[in-house]
């Protein structure tokens, strides 16, 4: 890890007033209209619905930072910031793995903010899946870091970032984010990157069983993020080698 | 402190460069064979860089010069180890070119981009250095580049000529033995360019070996000993400075014919081997030649030419016929 480099990035990052609101505060507004209706009291898993919901939307948000971070990693290779960085000793592996740590950093503003929201509008849980959950929430995240790099270096448009992020609205909808699917729509949506990220991090909630009936087992759950994750990384590793080169 | 460690540095490079002259040292630039290609979108293949044999010693401070597309920027990309080769060999300082990189012995200015909006001047070097091995101190870049003064501007308030000394200021961060610049006064202004060839002239004195490409004839002339002229891909020239100037020889000759097959005058005078290029714009002939005097014999006697005007090439008209008689030997 290089602290200079992402005591920079993350210099840059909040110095974008507009970004870090829209990043932090729209999933919390989120949470407060879906996650506080009358069935957020509803018992789910070994806590409640409202929970259920906290989590997703925390999850929502940690993934559209980790995304809108690496887009921006792309718009910066569109201004040839990827030929400046092939000048130096660092190597292709640290470039992906400080731009994902800046990413986790930034991805959790919206966790904090809106666990906080949550323990202050009913949702409940044992302890231990509030931490877990939490944990999980910021950890997966980063493969949607990799993700927003590797759609962003692929496009190297500023257009690029606005598509990826608006790419997770379709995933987070297919993956179960937002509200349960059922039937032809689930058997789709388990295929999808957001349905193993936001499995996974409901699982210490509700143990694999899903609000509107049936059960996810937790290698199945495992096996979609670790194949996404995989497909992210490897393309993301290839688009940057890719980027050096002259357009 | 500074200047002192400075002062010692100066004098043990000086003496690296004397002992270049008196031992065969390593070349800092050695290429061989070396081609690229890249495919297009539709396709096709395109020989960016064809066959260029070159190499360069210790110390040198070389020009390549050539118009947009010579492949001088796909040649230097090799240098720098920011793009493999389609066939041939590159060494840099007797390293594969990312191991040189790697090691901070070589660095760059890069044509146009390659910062970042957001950063301030200051924040973009600190940025840089903590990305190299053994960094020079961020004050002493900074005021090497003359950037003490804007250093808390925000890189997207700086000028283009600020903006390129501050890529020469990253570049200075690794304390290279290989100085590549790639067009570096590209869309500067007089004042700019001046100050930037002064702060260069200040680094190559201390004994660093300085490669820059440019499609500026003056630039290549008035900075480097040694100038290396490319077209289409391959070197067609290679030479001091003045061996280049007396390859290029040569004078314009411009005339009025007024008869009506003026199509056939000037493939006749195509035909001629002194002549290197003939321009037709209405009934006005101008031709670039070796032995102007036979070409003037010729339009005059044979082909009734008259208002006969005589004048020595430019460099610039120069060396654009020694790119174009290289180019038709080759078809």
């Amino acid at each position: 890890m290089n602290t200079v480099y992402v005591g920079l990035e993350l210099r840059r990052i909040f110095r974008d007033y507009v970004n870090v609101f829209f990043v932090g505060v729209l999933p919390a507004f989120l949470f407060l209209i879906f996650g506080t209706q009358s069935y957020s009291s509803e018992r789910i898993g070994n806590g409640n619905v409202g929970m259920l919901i906290m989590i997703s939307m925390a999850a929502y948000g940690a993934v559209t930072a980790t995304t809108g971070i690496g887009g921006m990693a792309a718009v910066e290779r569109m201004q040839g910031w990827g030929r400046q960085l092939g000048l130096t000793s660092m190597r292709d592996v640290s470039y992906v793995g400080n731009k994902t740590l800046v990413a986790l950093v930034v991805a959790t503003i919206p966790i904090v903010l809106i666990y906080l929201l949550g323990a202050l509008t009913g949702a409940s849980a044992t302890a231990l899946a509030w931490l877990l959950s939490g944990a999980l929430v910021l950890v997966g995240a980063a493969v949607f870091g990799v993700y927003g790099l590797a759609v962003g270096l692929a496009f190297r448009t500023e257009a690029a970032v606005s598509a990826a992020s608006g790419l997770l609205v379709i995933m987070a909808f297919l993956g179960n984010v937002f509200m349960p699917i059922t039937g032809t729509l689930l058997d789709i949506g388990r295929f999808t990157p957001l349905y193993g990220y936001n499995a996974l991090v409901r699982y210490p909630l509700t143990g694999g069983d899903l609000e509107a009936g049936g059960h996810d087992p937790l290698w199945m759950i495992l096996a979609n993020v670790t194949v996404w994750a995989g497909i992210f990384v490897l393309a993301a590793t290839h688009l940057v080698r890719r980027g050096r080169e002259r357009q | 402190m500074i200047r002192d460690r400075r002062r010692k540095y100066d004098a043990a490079r000086a003496s690296t460069l004397i002992d270049m002259h008196t031992h065969d040292a390593t070349p800092a630039i050695e290429l061989a064979g070396l081609t690229k290609q890249f495919r297009t979108a539709r396709g096709e293949t395109v020989h960016a860089v064809d066959g260029v044999d070159l190499t360069v010693g210790q110390g040198e401070v070389v020009a390549l010069l050539g118009a947009n597309g010579a492949g001088k920027t796909t040649t230097l990309d090799v240098v720098l180890g920011l793009t493999r080769p389609t066939g041939g060999s590159a060494r840099v300082l007797g390293l594969p070119p990312h191991e040189a990189v790697a090691a901070g012995r070589v660095s760059a200015v890069l044509q146009s981009g390659g910062l970042l909006r957001d950063l301030t001047v200051r924040e973009t070097v600190e940025l840089v250095a903590s990305l190299c091995l053994d960094p020079r101190p961020v004050d002493e870049v900074l005021e090497r580049a003359g950037l003490h003064p804007i250093s808390r501007r925000m890189v997207s308030k700086c000028s283009g000529g600020e903006q390129q000394r501050l890529r020469f200021a990253l570049a200075l961060l690794p304390d290279p033995d290989l100085l590549v610049l790639d067009e570096p006064t590209a869309g500067m202004d007089v004042t700019a360019r001046h100050e930037f060839w002064d702060a260069m002239h200040t680094d190559a004195a201390a004994g660093r070996t300085v490669v820059f490409a440019t499609h500026y004839l003056e630039e290549a002339e008035s900075f480097a000993a040694r100038i290396v002229l490319m077209a289409g891909g391959k070197v067609l020239a290679d030479g001091s400075t003045s061996e280049i100037r007396a390859r290029a020889a040569g004078r314009s000759l411009a005339a009025r014919l007024p008869g009506p097959d003026v199509r056939r005058v000037t493939k006749a005078l195509r035909a001629r081997p002194e002549v290197v290029r003939v321009d037709l714009r209405g009934d006005r002939v101008t031709v670039v030649a070796r032995d102007s005097d036979a070409v003037a014999r010729v339009l005059l006697m044979e082909h009734g030419a008259c208002d006969l005007e005589i004048s020595a090439a430019s460099l610039e008209t120069a060396f654009l016929s020694i790119t174009e008689r290289v180019m038709e030997d080759a078809r």
